[in-house]
């Protein structure tokens, strides 16, 4: 019955606890998994639901044989697999010295859990489901004063039709050490909720690159909460290409001072596809950057939505926090809505933020036409260079040529329909 | 026959009459100067003639080698041997200086069924011209005009204005923001492009660019139409009394 299906959801996930050993935090999530956000809950409104809670989904049941079809992007990479939400050891590398993966027992895992609920990422349906049905939370640790050079890819795939997947990922990086980690959603699946909890401890540093490019039917709830002690670095950059509905939110609280954190974005958006990025940042200590450029390309008629919130705590004195957001409309049925939320309770802090949605810049394309470059052309260069900017800006230049190959393949298929 | 031949060109702006009925002709080979005070219609002018959008003729014709330019848009003008040196360069991050200039060599090359240069003959072709300009290979590994200063976004200019080799060039005040050193480069420049086919519209506020850049012919424009021709004396005499005792003769 189709207008049930709301409640079908819940009852699937409810049930789909049962079959677990360990239920404790399970069917605590579960319990707190009543509804699906309504769009009266703000940051819900741009970003509605209403369409996947009509539809029948059931949480997965992982095929521990399932053959996979993504190929790594590196030579060297470490690589970690998680096929329908699990783990898959015998898919994985052997790990570096000084990194180790582990599959949390359940104590463990009510702290992981709790360390959500103490979040802003509480009611996240992602939370909450994703604890309840996830099939075991593997949390990587990297060992103190650890750098590891190669890089560690990590590929996300499987899922089917009607059926909901649960990968969750505890990452840790102890004292002075770092990593560069890239995750690839590459699902073929209704509805993937991806949880993620990184710690990053005294002067650790991590470079995370994300591509989201599962198929075209797919609903993605992804939600990552960021924990930065003092000194610690947090880098991150996400494209957003795939999916019918995409939205990466990120929570990433300041806790310790001098700490730095970038977290930026670039959605490409065509058809009747929706991406978000929503990020909150939180300065609860004094001296603490924070910078935030987030941009999107929009076609056909798609939306985009970014939603930054950054609050700085009555403490937090002698914040930096920088965001910008700029979407490029190619198209006069696509939509691009950016909604930052500054909360300063401090005073001696430098905080600025800016966004526009707009057309190309005119200046700049008569420029290039007038020096006899044809207006198509100029567009597509223009356009490139509004995302090579950002690349180059966001990662480093080891990987900037593979995200830029990632991004342009989203790139020409909104140009050629629109240009 | 003229290469550039402007006739009874009007144009508003927002209802505003900019150009009042400006007649202009100028021949192969002659460098031509069109001084102004500040607001009289100079880069109206070369925005016009260039084909921005928003500055349509309301009446007139602009002829480029007999060729009628106003049914072109902006980028067939510029392949057809026009070319606008900025006041203003506009700064373009992440496009490369090197791609961007080859991107505009070849389209014009295309448009003159010349053979496109492949990658390395073009680059060995821009070093050697942006070596001339004193612009060095670093700039062109960078985006074009960010962070450039005053004088190398000019000499950015000029440096694709040798590398299209244009029919007509306008340069609208080139001179502005320039020292004296920088005014030379930039000039020297200019001069090893004069040649017998080819004309120059120098576009000024200040007689000191016509020191290195010697014209033919000098237009007084005020309020949106040129009110007195001469030779480079005209020049002089804006410098000695002002374009005020110019203005009130005319
Ligand atoms: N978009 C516009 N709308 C209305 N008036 C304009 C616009 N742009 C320029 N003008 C006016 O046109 C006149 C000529 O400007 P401009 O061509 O820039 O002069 P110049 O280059 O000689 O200093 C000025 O009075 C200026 O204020
Ligand atoms: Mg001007």
């Amino acid at each position: 019955m189709l207008h049930n299906a709301k409640d079908n959801y819940i009852t699937s996930v409810k049930n789909h606890v049962s079959q677990f050993e360990e239920k404790s935090f399970r069917k605590l999530a579960s319990n707190d998994f009543k509804s699906w956000p309504s769009p009266r809950e703000e940051t819900w409104r741009l970003s509605r639901l209403g369409v996947l809670t009509r539809k029948e989904i059931t949480p997965i049941i992982p095929n521990p044989k399932k053959k996979i079809s993504s190929m790594p992007k590196f030579n060297d990479s470490t690589i970690i697999r998680f096929v329908d939400g699990a783990f898959r050891e015998d898919l994985s590398s052997k790990l570096p010295p000084g990194s180790y993966l582990n599959i949390l027992g359940e104590e463990d895992s009510i702290s992981l859990f709790n360390k959500f609920k103490n979040s802003n990422l509480k009611n996240h349906p992602s939370t909450n489901v994703s604890f309840s049905c996830t099939p075991s939370i593997v949390k990587l640790t990297i060992e103190k004063n650890v750098s590891i050079g190669d890089l560690f890819e990590i590929i996300y795939e499987g899922g089917d039709e009607n059926l909901s997947v649960h990968p969750a990922l505890y990452v840790e990086l102890k004292d002075n050490s770092s990593i560069t980690i890239i995750e690839r959603f590459n699902h073929l699946s209704s509805l993937i909720m991806p949880l993620q909890l990184v710690e990053l401890k005294k002067n650790a540093s991590m470079n995370s690159l994300k591509i989201f490019n599962d198929n075209q039917q797919s609903y993605n709830l992804a939600a990552n909460c960021t924990f930065l002690s003092d000194k610690s670095n947090y880098n991150s950059f996400s494209l957003i290409k795939g999916g019918l509905f995409t939205r990466s939110e990120t929570h990433a609280y300041l806790i310790g001072e001098n700490c730095n954190l970038t977290l930026n974005g670039v959605y490409l958006s065509s058809k009747n596809q929706h991406h978000d990025l929503t990020t909150a940042i939180y300065h609860d200590v004094p001296n603490c950057t924070s910078k935030q450029i987030v941009r999107g390309v929009l076609g056909g008629e798609s939306t985009g939505v970014f939603q930054g919130k950054v609050r700085v705590a009555p403490d937090a004195q002698k914040t930096d926090g920088q965001q910008m957001s700029r979407a490029i409309l190619l198209s006069e049925n696509a939509i691009a809505n950016a909604k930052p939320e500054l909360e300063i309770y401090a005073d001696d802090v430098i905080c600025a933020h800016g966004a526009t949605v707009g057309e190309i810049d005119d200046e700049q394309l008569f420029y290039l036409k007038s020096r006899g470059i044809l207006e198509k052309k100029a567009k597509q260069i223009l356009i490139t260079a509004f995302l090579k900017d950002i690349i180059n800006e966001s990662v480093e230049e080891s990987i900037q040529n593979f995200v830029f190959e990632e991004a342009e393949l989203a790139l020409s298929e909104i140009i050629s329909k629109e240009i | 026959m003229s290469l550039l031949e402007i006739k009874n060109a009007k144009l508003k702006l927002n209802d505003k009459d900019i150009l009042k009925g400006l007649s202009l002709s100028v021949n192969k080979g002659e460098v031509h100067a069109i001084m102004g005070p500040n607001g009289s219609g100079k880069s109206t002018l070369s925005y016009m003639l260039a084909g921005r959008g928003g500055y349509d003729l309301e009446s007139g014709e602009i002829l480029l080698d007999g060729q009628s330019l106003l049914e072109m848009e902006a980028d067939e003008r510029a392949r057809s041997g026009l070319f606008l040196a900025f006041q203003y360069p506009v700064e373009l991050p992440g496009v490369g200086g090197m791609s961007f200039l080859r991107e505009a060599v070849n389209s014009r090359k295309k448009f003159l069924g010349e053979e496109e240069l492949d990658h390395l003959a073009f680059i060995k072709e821009a070093r050697k011209v942006a070596s001339k300009m004193f612009v060095k290979d670093e700039m062109l590994k960078r985006a074009v005009n960010v962070g450039f200063s005053g004088g190398e976004k000019k000499r950015f200019e000029i440096l694709q204005m040798a590398m299209l080799k244009p029919k007509v060039s306008i340069l609208d005040e080139t001179d502005s923001g320039l020292d004296v050193d920088a005014l030379k480069i930039v000039s020297d420049g200019v001069n090893a492009q004069r040649n017998v086919d080819n004309a120059i519209v120098v576009i000024t506020h200040y007689q000191r660019l016509l020191d290195y850049i010697v014209p033919d012919f000098v237009h007084i424009l005020s309020d949106g139409n040129i009110i007195k021709t001469g030779g480079p004396e005209l020049a002089l005499e804006v410098e000695k009394n002002g374009y005020a005792g110019l203005i009130n003769a005319a």
